[in-house]
């Protein structure tokens, strides 16, 4: 095979995605990743189809990945051929089947219309597709524009919500593949390196460790056998970026490790993903066998000679499996404790061979910055963290979802500018980054770049970008709690630092919310959240009590409180809350006395009622009943 | 080879060593639990932690577990480290408060209290006993189960395990002593724990032993129908451990040939088995022991470290019986001459330790026939010690009566006891006939070695330079053995002395022009003085039979048995024997 053959073969797929994905008949894609499918994506896809089938419509209707904003979900967007893209959200059956009728009528129903593309951009070959303008929608914001979208620079998350994840001539349509074609054809393995290397590209698992440098390592070694992996076991509560890739763009994860193995030198790959993630491995399985029918997975990749197999395990379900020595052990079939390194992975990694792990983000910005160049990439982000990272924004704050931004942003811009604030206009308290094991910090460090350094420094990590948004509600002792909890379960429990360790932590924690310890506890507390840092093997132990740290620095304050005066500032901790009816706005309609399953609320009727402290369970359900507010939460004060 | 420094000190290294083997290497201790050095090293007590500094990069890790690298510094005992090492014992502390062995570490750390909230567990989850298992035992019955708090150590499915050997290594290296309770959680299997020869099976032993405290010389010694390694070709901990490595498993039994001047027979006795007797329900009742049993049982350095206990108990009342196994007219019939005041000692000493105990003595007749003897046994009598005399002929039997028994002993009341002990007596080895043979000597009627004659000659046995000493010749207590051996030694030393032996003048000699090599006079020496040899005669290639002129008692026998007259007495030829009788006539 010449390369003018071999590369015929890809600019087939190409223009042959181009045509799927530009097609000359209107086409819907509906968000189908698992975020959607929980808002309800599975049944508007039937429905819609029904209508266009029941319409005798010819149109195209297909599923996409999660565009990031999850808020919005289900979502889809209609392409008529010549107009741009509209995206419409929030739908229902009803208002599914009734923009279907209006679309076939004619009518794009504008109101609804949450943005539009009109020329889509491709960050792999800089492509722009001119979709078409449309005089009429002027109002409407582009994409670009749109307050949620508009600091977002999409590097991993390039194609999640514009492809479809099935396939694979639209993955090649938008430059899939071509990085791949490139380094195959044009570079040798070390200047492949080279380039990862200058591009500054960091893991983004979580700890942040130089990817060039560690498939340097991995190649320097001189073995028959090596494996690369893809970590996909994404384990944080509340991150989901992984899933978003996986799921919406798989064949990026698939050419991110074929530029990889080409570099390290490795012929066998695994993708070790969480056996939560059905939809992730089904869309995983799929694009394999895609890439393998044209030649791009399999032995003699395009007739140069280069053999790469990639086979998919399944992780057992242990948050400690991401940690990568926990992983080879999984994948050998071993219990998952992690164990020492050195031997590093790349040293002595799978079945004691040379082994390169890096987590699908990762892999995902491989790519790009192959086609694009490291000089492209590192001029993205900071001085010492290049390019984007996508967080997963939730907590208190109006807009949640994925988002994906260059290192350097601001929290600030995180918060208020794409994520629009605080929920009901509430007081910003803290935000929590790093998942289970990061840190809560403050309102006074708003203005924080977002990048690796700054993060550390401020007490915190950057982890694999789990973002909280936390407001005045939220009991920062609770909150610390919540994730020791969390992390104590999760320890492999080797370490007798972490397991005893973040135990005793999570019981001092649990005395303080309950009221009964005592001032000394808290220096006891940070002793030992320092003695389990230092004395633990792995990322898990050594970042577990990170929560307690920073919410000690910055939120001693609310500690004390609980402590000395009995009180929690953000009424949450139950044992030191009280219910009370305030007999002013309390019309006696005796809701709550019905509801309260404790007998608690006696009063007659149209007379204030009263909450009998010693018999409240403080369950709260007096509170969402009341429809006059008179029930009142005290805390401290009684 | 790795050159670092630990806590300033230079040190090279091998590589693929860890930081703790290179302190051990130069004397500097670091503290450790889960670290057994013929096992993986695992990490889990987090004691050994020390602070590493790498080009700058301050890390702390395990010692156990981080190998050399080269120019790394190494601190053992930064106060960081210590206070690190401090809240590891007392979360340790905190999980199994309870647990002796751990409270003895607390202490060791200076730990007195722990601060965290405590648990009520005995394990710490070191992981020895999963890794000695797996690793060494190559069984791997056990491992770790769940993970974070939930975290235990379980066979799989947390049942039964049907490859468990309870062979019990689980236990031997348990920090906590957690694994000996949970053996039979184990497996079904019984439990076939190896019990000391010398404690009298009331203790356990290991497969590699000193065999007692004061063995000469005091080596240890491998029972090869019980070391792993010896069964299955596993294990080799103690090589691991020897630093001198003087385990040799391909070392056989050795035969030295030694040129030797005399020999003295001390080869002792063995302890009567009243198993056979069921009357006194020995083996059948645990409340029932021997004499023999009963010495460890008081003994300091014994099972119990000299506590008096039967199951897990103190006795109130304790019976003696005599005579177990001797002055037995259908057995031995023999007295076995010192039960009777082992006896007197045994219940003097737990008159002693139990001043309130009720102690019965079953005697027949009491020889206390030695130096302070009866002295002795008049001033046990003093302590409220009740003798009841029975004939041997009396019956007595020993039943089983709740979790004690009741001795009923004809004429007598019977007894409730919640302890009995036997006083069993003295019997011949049982390797003593081959023995005898082996050495030419005679055994009496009772078994014992006979001595050349009872009152002239003691020691000696009817083959020259053989002395007996001890119980191996008849029942005798230490003072006797000793005044016997002595003898022996004595007896030994004049013939050594001397430089030429005088040996008797009336030996057979062979004429060998008569022998014919039949071998009859080989065959009828008593003494084995007679062997065939071969040699050259006219020409001709010969055998004859030849006399050890050193071995030969000139008794006759030979020259009666040789077929040919082959063979003469000297000064007794028939010659000179008719020429005697000659002149005894002529006279």
């Amino acid at each position: 095979m010449t390369e003018v053959i071999r590369f015929q073969i890809l600019e087939d797929i190409q223009s042959k995605g181009q045509e799927i994905l530009y097609p000359d008949k209107p086409r819907i894609a509906i968000s189908m990743a698992t975020c959607g499918l929980a808002a309800g994506a599975g049944k508007i896809y039937e429905v819609i189809k029904k209508e266009v089938k029941d319409q005798n419509l010819d149109w195209i209707i297909t599923e996409t990945g999660c565009i990031g904003f999850c808020q919005i979900e289900p979502l889809l967007y209609f392409h008529f051929p010549g107009k741009p893209k509209l995206f419409y959200g929030n739908l229902t059956e009803k208002k599914a089947r009734e923009l279907i009728k209006a679309l076939a009528a004619g009518d794009i129903k504008q109101d609804w219309i949450l943005w539009k593309i009109e020329d889509e951009e491709s960050i792999i070959n800089e492509e722009k597709y001119h979709l078409g303008k449309n005089e009429n929608l002027k109002d409407v914001p582009l994409y670009k524009d749109y307050p949620f979208f508009a600091k977002q620079l999409k590097i991993a998350l390039r194609n999640c919500g514009f492809i479809d994840p099935n396939s694979i001539d639209e993955y090649v349509a938008r430059g899939g593949y071509s990085s791949f074609y490139k380094v195959i054809n044009n570079l040798k393995s070390h200047e492949v390196i080279e380039e990862v290397k200058k591009s500054g590209l960091r893991g983004r698992g979580g700890a942040g460790f130089p990817t060039g440098l560690k498939w340097e390592m991995c190649s320097k070694e001189d073995s028959p056998i090596k494996y690369i992996i893809c970590n996909a076991d994404e384990g944080d509560p509340g991150a989901y970026m992984d899933r978003s890739i996986l799921e919406g763009d798989p064949h990026s994860i698939l050419e991110g490790m074929l530029i990889g193995a080409y570099a390290i030198g490795s012929n066998e790959g695994i993708i070790y993903v969480r056996a939560e993630y059905p939809i992730a491995i089904e869309k995983l399985r799929n694009a394999i066998k895609q890439a393998e029918g044209f030649g791009l997975l399999g032995k003699n990749i395009l007739d140069t000679g280069f053999n790469f197999n990639i086979k998919i395990v399944k992780g057992a379900g242990a948050f400690v499996c991401g940690e990568e020595t926990a992983l080879i052990a999984s994948l050998e079939g071993r219990p998952v404790d992690p164990r020492m390194r050195p031997p590093f992975p790349s040293h002595s990694g799978l079945w004691g061979k040379p082994t390169n792990i890096n987590n699908v983000e990762t892999w995902a910005n491989i790519p790009p910055i192959i086609a694009r160049g490291s000089d492209w990439y590192s001029s993205l982000g900071t001085e010492k963290s290049k390019g984007t990272k996508v967080f997963s924004l939730v907590g208190k704050i109006q807009n949640t979802g994925l988002v994906e931004v260059p290192m350097g942003i601001s929290l600030r811009e995180i918060i208020y500018d794409i994520g629009g604030g605080i929920l009901e206009e509430k007081k910003f308290k803290a935000i929590q980054t790093g998942g289970p094991s990061g840190g809560c910090l403050p309102e006074d460090s708003i203005n924080l770049p977002v990048d690796y350094d700054s993060l550390s420094e401020a007490g915190s990590i950057m982890g694999s970008g789990g973002m909280i948004v936390l407001d005045e509600d939220t009991c920062i002792v609770d909150l610390a709690k919540f994730f020791l909890g969390f992390t104590r379960e999760e320890s492999c429990g080797t370490c007798n630092s972490c397991r005893e360790g973040l135990d005793a932590s999570y019981d001092i924690l649990n005395r303080i919310t309950e009221g009964k310890a005592e001032i000394s506890d808290l220096d006891l507390l940070e002793e030992l959240s320092h003695v389990i840092i230092d004395f633990s093997l792995c990322g898990l132990g050594k970042t577990a009590p990170n929560p307690v740290l920073t919410t000690l620095r910055y939120f001693k304050d609310e500690y004390i409180a609980h402590i000395e005066e009995k009180k929690c500032p953000a009424k949450v901790c139950r044992a030191l809350i009280h219910y009370t009816i305030i007999p002013d706005k309390c019309t006696g309609c005796g809701i709550c006395f019905k509801l309260c399953p404790e007998e608690a609320i006696t009063g007659k009727t149209k007379e204030p009622h009263f909450i009998n402290s010693e018999k409240c369970i403080k369950c709260g359900i007096c509170l969402d009943s009341c429809r006059f507010d008179a029930i009142s939460i005290s805390s401290g004060d009684l | 080879m790795v050159k670092l420094s630990i806590n300033g000190q230079e040190v090279e290294v091998k590589e693929g060593q860890t930081i703790l083997e290179a302190a051990n290497s130069i004397g500097i201790e670091i503290p450790t639990l889960c670290y057994h050095k013929a096992l993986s090293p695992y990490g889990a007590c987090r004691l050994c932690v020390v602070e590493i500094n790498h080009n700058g990069n301050i890390m702390y890790h395990t010692s156990c577990q981080f190998p050399v690298m080269e120019g790394i510094e190494v601190q053992t005992n930064t106060e960081r480290v210590l206070k690190g090492r401090k809240i590891m014992v007392e979360l340790m502390l905190a999980r199994c408060p309870e647990s002796e062995k751990i409270q003895e570490l607390a202490e060791q750390f200076g730990v007195k209290e722990t601060r965290f909230k405590k648990k009520d567990e005995d394990c710490i989850l070191c992981g020895l006993c999963a890794r000695i298992c797996q690793e060494r035992m190559g069984v791997g019955t056990i491992d770790f189960i769940n993970r974070g708090i939930e975290r235990d150590i379980k066979p799989p499915f947390e049942t039964h395990s049907e490859i468990c050997r309870v062979c019990g290594a689980c236990a031997s290296v348990c920090p906590t002593g957690a694994r000996t309770l949970e053996l039979k959680e184990l497996s079904l299997r019984e439990p076939n724990p190896i019990l000391s020869e010398f404690n009298e099976g009331l203790a356990k032993r290991h497969p590699i032993y000193i065999p007692f405290p004061q063995s000469v010389p005091k080596i240890p010694v491998i029972d090869r129908e019980k070391c792993i390694h010896f069964l299955l070709d596993e294990c080799e901990t103690c090589s691991i451990f020897c630093e001198a490595e003087a385990i040799k498993y391909d070392q056989e039994d050795e035969i030295i040939e030694l040129d030797i001047g005399a020999i003295v027979v001390a080869s002792g006795f063995d302890s009567f088995d009243p198993t056979a007797e069921t009357k006194y329900g020995y083996g059948e009742f645990p409340n029932v022991i021997t004499g023999m049993e009963f010495e460890r049982l008081v003994s300091a350095s014994g099972p119990t470290e000299g506590h008096i206990e039967v199951n897990g108990k103190e006795p109130t009342n304790i019976v003696f019986i005599q005579c177990v196994g001797s002055r037995d007219k259908d057995g031995n019939e023999y007295c076995s001459r010192v039960c009777c005041m082992y006896t007197a000692k045994q219940a003097h000493m737990v008159r002693d330790k139990f001043p309130d105990s009720e102690l019965t003595i079953y005697f027949t007749d009491v020889r206390a026939f030695g130096k302070g003897f009866e002295e002795f046994y008049n001033r046990v009598q003093g302590e409220n010690i009740i003798y009841l005399r029975r004939e041997l002929d009396d019956t007595i039997q020993v039943v089983q009566n709740g979790n004690g028994v009741v001795v009923k002993a004809e004429g007598h009341p019977d007894i409730e006891a919640d302890l009995v002990v036997l006083a069993t007596g003295l019997i011949p080895r049982e390797d003593s006939k081959e023995l005898a043979q082996t050495l030419n000597i005679n055994l009496s009627a009772d078994g014992f070695f006979l001595e050349a004659h009872p009152k002239l000659r003691p020691v000696d046995t009817f083959t020259d330079g053989i002395f007996l000493a001890g119980s191996c010749q008849s029942p005798k207590d230490i003072p006797d053995t000793v005044a016997q051996a002595s003898s022996a030694a004595s007896r030994v030393c004049n013939i050594l002395s001397q430089k030429e032996l005088e040996i008797e003048a009336t030996i057979a000699y062979v004429d060998e022009t008569l022998c014919r090599a039949c071998g009859f006079c080989v065959d009828a020496c008593p003494y084995q003085a007679i062997e065939l040899v071969r040699i050259q005669y006219l020409g001709h290639t010969t055998d004859v039979a030849r006399v050890n002129e050193a071995l030969c008692k000139g008794c006759g026998t030979c020259a009666a048995a040789c077929l040919n007259g082959a063979i003469r007495q000297l000064g007794y030829t028939d010659g000179q024997i008719l020429t005697i009788i000659k002149a005894f006539g002529e006279n």
